[in-house]
């Protein structure tokens, strides 16, 4: 199935979706040295999310998220593609520097759509979503 | 995005690639919001010592001294953390030293503060102004009515190399109005004091969705500017907001109509004594009363509260550590008045650090084994970040309660009777 999407960062990438309802920081919602979520009682707490495609609501918090998606991208440490409702200033400044590819703005509800464990595609240049058939 | 002339020579690399590669990045990012220009800045304000060197050079290569003003955020000090005796200053020495030498060739201002506008820094209502760290994004915003977009620190640093930001969210004056109202219940406020309107700041910042503007009514018109500071820097430590209006205080809401366009806000969040009550109490992360470290400065301290603190501390001994986090000009004030001597005699140290994020005492990459376990604040986004950064405990109340607890070493602090 195809969702289309508005483009955030330009690129391809695909991977195991990891679905969480909320809003998201790289500054402290994600370890950059072992791309895992390190905040205690979370509901996330210890997922990986280096390399997966991250679905989730927008971004949050400090100014610095930026410099922590760098350090993560660097580290090999970050999501392969992001997928959220609505981007923030912050958040799309973070995955356009580091170069995550990433899409907003999803015209289907991928709450619904997407699932733990799904295998995504993302194509945010061309602004869309792939879910492969189960 | 349409450029100017201007913008396309920056883009074609006739500036060198550091300020190429800063514009590319603006466009993409402007497109990514569908800005169709770019806005010139009044002045830039960067963070290097936060910028990862990698993309610091990316960015500088090439750039000579920029037609405009560019200052930058609290900054390190490893030869400072080596004399007082924090064992891992030295690993922050040499990218520091780099970034530095850098930073003063381009002919940037070592402002090295979250609060430019005690140094005189203070942008006129209607400026646009770029700038990386939350703090003072939302103070030149809500207190002093300049036009500053929520941005990263990335970001900050691209515009400041190009002199220009992309037109667009909280610089469109039609975005500035609030679409959140904040209205006080049944609270008493005129015995609060600085942490009372950093509490109140907080449970704001949490409660409003993205960085959605947000107006605070029902206080006293002509808040004291300490207390309207308080307020607005909490709100984006515990969410976004990036303009918080405080009807009667600040310039774009003298009337509760003026901040929110004439309409009727959708969203409104009630305060009561419930309400600060729980954030109180969400704010003081501790279990024994030991307190180790005491926090000031967050955002970098006023010359009157300096005062205040040499005034309790005079001929004392601290039992704590004690950090205030001031810009180099209002410590050299403090100097001059004769109140940095006695804090210093009583223990207390001085430094244009962050000392939430990067307090020294605390953060164990840099304090080693002598790092302290605990510290007390009367600022709730230093306390939010002590815990979240530092992984202390924290213990959080009046500017009096945390000056009392450095001289006894204990915490004797109360939650408030709220009226």
């Amino acid at each position: 199935m195809e969702i289309r999407a508005h483009m955030v960062s330009a690129g391809k990438a695909e991977g195991e979706a990891v679905v969480y309802k909320g809003p998201f920081s790289f500054l402290g919602d994600l370890d950059p040295a072992n791309g895992k979520v390190p905040v205690p009682r979370h509901q996330l707490e210890g997922h990986v999310l280096a390399n997966k495609v991250f679905v989730f609501i927008t971004g949050k918090g400090s100014s610095g998220g930026d410099f922590a998606a760098w350090d993560a991208k660097k580290n090999g440490n970050a999501p392969s593609a992001m997928i959220c409702l609505e981007s923030e200033p912050v958040l799309s400044g973070a995955v356009i520097a580091a170069g995550i590819p990433t899409v907003d703005r999803p015209e289907k509800d991928v709450f619904e759509l997407i699932h733990t464990g799904d295998y995504v595609k993302v194509d945010a240049t061309s602004g869309i979503i792939e879910i492969a058939e189960k | 995005m349409l450029l100017s002339d201007e913008e396309k020579k920056m883009q074609a690399g006739e500036y060198g690639p550091g300020t190429k590669r800063a514009m590319d990045l603006l466009v993409k990012y402007g497109d990514s919001f569908d800005a169709k220009q770019f806005a010139p800045i009044s002045y830039g304000h960067i963070s290097y010592d936060f910028c990862p060197e990698d993309f610091w050079n990316l960015m500088t290569e090439g750039v000579t001294k920029t037609p405009h003003r560019v200052t930058t955020h609290p900054s390190y000090s490893p030869e400072v953390w080596r004399k007082w005796g924090l064992p891992l200053a030295d690993n922050w020495a040499d990218e520091h030293e780099r970034k530095l030498k850098r930073f003063l060739e381009l002919g940037w201002l070592r402002t090295e503060t979250c609060a430019e506008y005690l140094l005189g820094i203070i942008p006129r209502k209607g400026d646009i102004v770029s700038m990386g760290g939350s703090c003072m994004q939302v103070a030149n915003n809500s207190l002093f009515g300049a036009r500053v977009d929520r941005m990263g620190i990335l970001i900050s640093l691209a515009a400041a190399v190009c002199g220009r930001t992309p037109l667009m969210g909280l610089l469109v004056p039609e975005n500035r109005f609030a679409s959140h109202m904040v209205e006080l219940e049944d609270l008493d406020v005129s015995n609060w004091t600085i942490a009372h309107y950093h509490c109140l700041g907080y449970y704001i910042g949490d409660q409003v969705p993205g960085f959605k503007p947000v107006a605070v009514n029902g206080l006293p018109p002509d808040l004291a500017f300490d207390f309207a500071r308080a307020l607005v820097i909490s709100m984006p430590t515990s969410g976004s907001v990036t303009l918080g209006h405080i009807v009667g205080t600040t310039p774009e809401a003298p009337t509760l109509e003026a901040a929110l366009r004439g309409k009727k806000s959708e969203h409104i969040i009630r305060v009561g004594k419930r309400e600060m009550r729980q954030t109180w109490e969400r704010l003081n992360v501790w279990d024994d009363d030991a307190v180790e470290h005491v926090a000031f400065g967050c955002p970098h301290a006023t010359i009157d509260e300096i005062g205040r603190i040499a005034a309790l501390v005079e001929g004392k001994k601290l039992k704590a550590s004690m950090l205030i986090g001031a810009s180099a000009p209002v410590e050299a004030l403090a100097r001059r008045q004769g109140w940095a001597d006695i804090i210093e005699k009583a223990g207390g140290h001085f430094e244009p650090v962050c000392p939430s994020i990067t307090n020294p005492f605390t953060r164990p990459d840099i304090a080693g084994k002598n790092q302290a376990k605990s510290a007390a604040t009367d600022s709730a986004r230093s306390a939010h970040y002590l815990a979240t950064v530092s992984h202390v405990k924290v213990f959080f109340g009046t500017e009096e309660e945390c000056v009392k607890a450095a001289i006894s070493g204990r915490w004797k602090g109360e939650a408030p009777r709220w009226k």
